[in-house]
Order: C-alpha cells, then structure tokens, then sequence
C-alpha cells in the first residue's frame, strides 16, 4: 500500500502539471468563445424568463420571498410603531427619519452580523437547523394560497386545503425540536407548552376548515373562494369565523395565547438560547406563520381576492382585496396586542378544549344541515 | 447560600438574577412541570450592610445611606429612621413639620405604589404600556418633590426636629392641580386594566393567602391587608399628622394577587385625599427646631419608631451608648417579612410557572429593603 504522504506528493504534482502545461490553454480557449457564448448565455436567460415569467413573478414577488419579506418587515414596523403610540412613546425615531422605517432593516443587519452563540450542551445540527426550518415550513404552506383564480404558486387542485393544513400542522414540530436541542430549562418548559397549545388550537380549526370546504363542496381552495361570490362564508359560518380568527392569533402564537414564548415567565420560551440571526429566524417565523394562517383565514372566510360589492355591483377580483383584507386583519391583531393580558396555559387549553372544540363541532353539524336543506 | 437538595421528580431552576422580571435577586424554583413545587428565596444576595454602615456615621449622615434602602419609597423609610433619632435625642417636632411630613410621605406612597402596579400589570403579559403610564404618571409626583425638596429621588428632606424647607409659595395649588391630574388618569387605570376580564381571570384566585396565614406567617402592609386585616400603622399608633387626617385603612377579603392590587389602587385613592387635606388644611408655624450639627446622644437610650410605608410596617430600633453615632441600628424591613410568606405560599396552595412574577409582583418586593 502506498504511503499516504507520497500519494498528496503526487496529487500536488499533477496539479502543478496540470497549472503549467495545459490551464493556459483552456483559459486561453475559455476567453476566445466568451464573444459567442455571451449572447448565447443571454438568450437563453431570456428564453428561461419569457417562458417562465409568471412562475418567476410568483416565486420572487407574490407569494414568494419578496412578499414574505416585506410583510415581516412592514408588520415588525408597524407593531413597532404602534405599540409605541399606546405606551406613550413614539417608537423608532432615528434610523429613517420620523418615521423610522430604517430600524427594522438595520435590526436585520445588526442581527446578521452578530455572533451566534450555540451552547455546549446543545444538540448541534437539530439546533441549527431549528431556526431555518421554522420559517421554511410555513412559508411552503402560502404557495398554495391562491391570489387571483389563476394565481397560485403550487397549485394542488383538489387537495389544497388538506395539503396546507398538513403542512402548516408540521410546524410546531420545529420549536418543540429547537427547544429539545438548546437543552435549557427554560426552553424545555416552553416546548412542551408549544405542543400543549398546537394540540388544543389546531384542532378546533381544522374542523372549522371543513366545515368551510363542506358549505363549498371542495376542497380547492379556488373553488371556496368561487363559492363566495354570492356571499362571504364569514356570514353563514360565523361561529366558525370567529373559532377560526381565535385560533389563527393561537397558532400565530401572538398575545393573549403567546404562552410558549411568555417573556415575563419564561425568559422567551423556547427561543432563550437562539442568538445573532438565529434569533432573527425565529423572529421572522413568528410573522410567517402569523402571514399564512391570515391567508387561509382570509381565504376561507373573507373571500379572498373577490372584491366586495359596491351598491349590489360586484367589484373586480384583485389581488389588491386580498392584501387590503390582509392589513385590516394584520391591524386588528397587532391591536389585540395592546389591551389583553397574556392567558395561562391551563386558561388557554380550557378555551381550546372546553370551547372552541365543541363549538367547531356544532359548526360543523349546522354546516351539515345548512348543506341537507340547500341539497333538498 | 447553601442550596436544599432536589427531589428527583422536580427540576431546579435559578430563577434571576438573568431572568427579566426577577429583578436583582435570585430565587430558586422547584417545579414539577408547570407546577411550582417550592420556592427558596435567595435572601441576602443583594446585601449591602446598611445597618452596619449607620453605625458609622453620625445621626444626621444617616439619614442618606437608609434612603437608600428603598428607592421609590425614600420618604417613607427616612421617616422612620428620623422619629427613632428624634425619639431618642428627645427633639421635638413643629405641627407644621409633621403636615409636611406626612404630605411627602404620601407622595411617596403613590410614587411607589404606581411602580408595584406597573410591574404587575406588566408581569400578566401585558405589553409593557401599562407600566409606562405609571412611569409617565409619576413624573407629575416628581416635579412636586424636586420644586419641594430639590431632588427628585432620594431627597433627604426629612432631619432630626422637622424638615430642610418649608412649602414653596404656591405649592398647595400644584398639589391641589397633580391630584386632580391623577385622579383622571387612575379612573383611566381602573377601566382599562382592572376591569379588563382577561386580567381578572390571571390575578383572580392567584396565590391565595388566608386571613389566618397572614397573620401567621407575619405578613404586612398591602399583603396582610388584602387578606383582610384591618392593620396600618398610621391609624393604630398614629405618627406625623396622621392622628389630625381623615382616611380609610382599606381591607379586602380575597387575600388573591387582585386583591392586593385593589389594595394598592384604593390606598393611592386615599393618599390623594390625604394630600388634598394636607394642602387645604396644614398649619402655620415653624418647619424646624434648633438641632446641632453633630448631636451627642445620652448613653444607653433605647428608641423605636413605626411606620407605615408603601411595602408595610418599618420599624427601626436605635440604641445609642452615648457617643455622635447610633451604637446599632436593627432595621425591621416590611419586603423580608412578605418574602417569608412569597416562599410559603407554594406550600399553601397551587402555584403554577406562570403565576409566580404574578404572585412576586403582587408583594411588590424590593430587594435591597429585604437584604438591608
């Protein structure tokens, strides 16, 4: 067998070879086709975005990164501000002028550029991996919502609705993970309030959506939005509307049901040990899920993109009312924020339990009945 | 501190000093998932051997470093510390003097009041903009005691045989103006937070404290009187000008985390009626009678003096031996007293992770009053 040593000698040998004798060459050649290749390259690029130009618009804009983005940044500032004003503050002040719309990108910054610290204790990949995933999953789920009748990313026909809810149903998953993985008192307790909460809110809701899929015969979520045309399902399914809005702002974790993230008891739940823009992952998190659950809510009770009737004349559907309902909700909630306190847990499984559930499910026997009397 | 051991089911959590609503203390926690099993107060962990420190200086230097004792509530502990000296020099106070006293000392009750409030609106979840209006609220006392005594915090205002200065020249409408102030911003208080059913449903049945194991375990000020004992030094033994102004010792029966609050809110309603009273009715006269600089004291005199501050009942004890310095101060501080009931009330009844900065905040703790 060969020494070791003799075989890198010989590896570094062939590269000096390869250096001397035969890169200029290539190089050389390389540099001489650039005239064609370049407009090649080119039309190719523009073959690609011409031929794929909305697919591309829905990746990069809506519903895509820039969308997600944007919303986090917009909805942190405007909370910012916000709560700013009902503490008797005036909020960001000085990055971005008066109105301080610089703070949340030099937040980012700061966060991006800082040190993380992953503890000694911890399980290294799961921890790390933790913060990425967390906005991944829910961010999946919004592909499927759709912004227009022919403006969906992922379009899974029939099975959207039980595609996003299984999707968005994986999502406690990670934080339950990530507080395994940071191995720190605090974060275990706030993990194993996660799961108690996603077991007690998730539940009530899905019923809720099946009720809705029930009173539009599908299950795609274009055709409950087209089954809204005569009227918004928030109207025959108010107690579902009003299942569905608790426990949206339960799964969005925001107050009152922000448990497992309780500042005043457990430090930040099972964030604690996350730093620097492992931090900034969980942040943004918050708000994506927040965002896609908005979306169903929107889409499920509110009609989605059909525009609202003006004198008995309906409106053209844009995916302008479908962002115009998203910042009224988004504005409802942040609000909700500043007069209730935070529930305990055992308050919020007796709501989700005690409730929620049964009122789904009287939901979902009218809804039945509602559907027997139009059938007959 | 030597920590108790661990029983196996439970996990040990260092609650503070890192945490954001322990303050500067430390607490150890037992807890068996969401429930607290038992809970160890690190008392002595911020000590700063005031008592010791009072046997060095001279009467009058004392004055300061026993401020410093708790800082929302300076008044209310120099007032103690000065009725012990003057009882012990045997130094009479002007009538004037005591109004004046007593007007400062309410002051301060509101000022730290307001702050205990703040904190445990803040501690159910609330976005902390309750506790900034108390914040902002505040600023309202603090102007009146730094045009009053030239400082807004730790003032040293109060001196063996009266106080520095008497009232500035319109000082009574200004009292007369913040009163009314507060009074609108406290109904403001009352509508939003109390009254407000998600808040009832966390501070209601919370760490509950029986009328027996209040007085039991020692419990003071707004703890024993949210558990429905009618005690408060300034009507029992009545100092300052307490005996000659007209109030309520308020009492509620649920001895719960709301009960105290309601406490709390109703004192500050009270305060602001003595204030008023003060400013409509206080007497003319001097401020302060003749005291040397440095006054030696007559050996083996003991002297002791309660008050009633914010936290409850403060006693000071002073022994002299006849020199320019006390011999030994023992300070009797309310928070170490309700800290002594915090620790048992896991014993009592059920607490849960979530209700203990509830329950601590309902004490109102201060933790440099605890330690000294």
């Amino acid at each position: 067998m060969m020494d070791v040593v003799t075989l890198i000698w010989l590896y570094i040998l062939g590269l000096v070879r390869w250096l001397l004798h035969e890169a200029p060459a290539q190089v050389i050649n390389f540099i001489m086709s650039l005239p064609t290749l370049i407009p090649e390259l080119l039309k190719w690029l523009w073959d690609f975005i011409w031929f794929n130009f909305k697919p591309l618009l829905q990746i990069i804009v809506i519903p895509g990164l820039a969308f997600i983005l944007l919303f986090a940044m917009i909805a942190v500032w405007f909370e910012r501000k916000f709560l700013a004003r009902a503490m008797l503050r005036i909020g960001p002040y000085y990055c971005g002028k008066r109105s301080g719309w610089l703070q949340v990108i030099a937040d980012f910054l700061k966060l991006f550029f800082k040190e993380f610290v992953v503890p000694d204790d911890a399980e290294k990949a799961l921890f790390l991996a933790a913060p990425v995933l967390l906005p991944t999953i829910p961010a999946l789920a919004i592909t499927l919502i759709p912004f227009d009748s022919n403006w969906v990313l992922f379009d899974a026909g029939g099975l959207s609705l039980p595609v996003f809810l299984a999707i968005a149903g994986l999502s406690p998953v990670i934080p339950i993970f990530a507080g395994w993985a940071a191995n720190n008192k605090y974060t275990i307790i706030g993990s194993f309030r996660t799961a108690y909460l996603y077991v007690s809110g998730e539940i009530p809701l899905v019923i809720c959506a099946a009720a809705s899929a029930l009173l539009a015969g599908s299950l795609d979520l274009v055709d409950i939005v087209e089954a809204q045309r005569p009227i918004w399902f928030a109207i025959p399914q108010f107690i579902g509307f009003l299942i569905f809005f608790i426990g949206l702002i339960l799964e969005a974790e925001r107050t009152p049901f922000d448990v497992p993230t309780a500042e005043t008891e457990l430090v930040i739940g099972w964030r604690t040990e996350f730093s620097g823009i492992l931090f900034g992952f969980t942040m943004m998190a918050e708000y994506v899920s927040f965002l896609g659950w908005t979306l169903l809510f929107i889409v499920l009770y509110l009609g989605g993109y059909l525009g609202p009737s003006l004198f008995g004349v309906p409106l053209y559907d844009h995916i302008f009312w479908m962002l115009l309902k998203l910042a009224v909700i988004v504005v409802i909630i942040v609000l909700i924020r500043t007069v209730y306190p935070r529930l305990r847990l055992d308050q919020t499984l007796r709501l989700g339990w005690n409730y929620l559930m049964p009122l789904s499910i009287l939901n979902l026997l009218m809804t039945l009945i509602l559907k027997w009397g139009l059938m007959v | 501190m030597s920590e108790p051991e661990i029983k196996p089911e439970v996990m040990r959590i260092s609650w503070g000093p890192q945490h954001p609503m322990s303050g500067q203390t430390r607490i150890l926690i037992d807890v068996d998932g969401e429930v607290v099993r038992r809970i160890i107060a690190d008392i002595g962990f911020t000590h700063r051997g005031i008592e010791k420190i009072l046997e060095n200086r001279t009467f009058i230097q004392g004055i300061v470093p026993i401020e410093r004792m708790v800082m929302a509530d300076t008044a209310n502990i120099a007032l103690g510390y000065v009725q012990a000296v003057e009882e012990a020099l045997g130094i009479e106070v002007p009538e004037r003097a005591k109004w004046i006293r007593s007007l400062i000392c309410e002051m301060g009750r509101i000022n730290s009041h307001l702050y205990a409030f703040g904190l445990q609106v803040e501690c159910t979840g609330y976005f902390p903009a309750v506790f900034l209006w108390t914040t902002v609220d505040r600023e309202v006392l603090l102007d009146l005691f730094e045009k009053l005594t030239g400082a807004r915090w730790s003032y040293s205002f109060f001196i063996p045989g009266g106080v520095r200065a008497d009232l500035p020249e319109g000082f009574r409408d200004e009292v007369r103006r913040a009163v009314r102030y507060l009074r609108r911003r406290f109904q403001d208080y009352w509508d939003a937070m109390v009254e407000n059913p998600l808040f009832e449903m966390r501070n209601r049945g919370v760490g509950v404290l029986s009328r027996e194991d209040a007085i039991r375990l020692g419990a003071t000020g707004p703890v024993l009187r949210g558990s429905g004992v009618d005690m408060d030094v300034r009507k029992d033994e009545p100092y300052a000008a307490y005996g000659d102004l007209d109030f309520k010792v308020i009492t509620e029966k649920e001895g719960d985390c709301l009960a105290r609050l309601k406490v709390r809110f109703h004192e500050i309603e009270q305060s602001l009626n003595i204030m008023e009273q003060i400013a409509d009715e206080i007497p003319g006269g001097p401020v302060r009678t003749k005291v040397p600089l440095f006054p030696r004291s007559k050996p083996g005199v003991e002297a002791l003096s309660r008050v009633e501050t914010a936290r409850g009942e403060l006693g000071v004890h002073i022994f002299t031996d006849g020199g320019l310095k006390p011999y030994r101060v023992k300070i009797n501080s309310p928070t170490l007293r309700n800290m002594y009931v915090f620790e048992r009330l896991a014993e009592l009844g059920r607490v849960l992770v979530a209700d203990l900065p509830v329950i601590l905040y309902s004490i109102d703790p201060w933790y440099l009053d605890c330690d000294r």
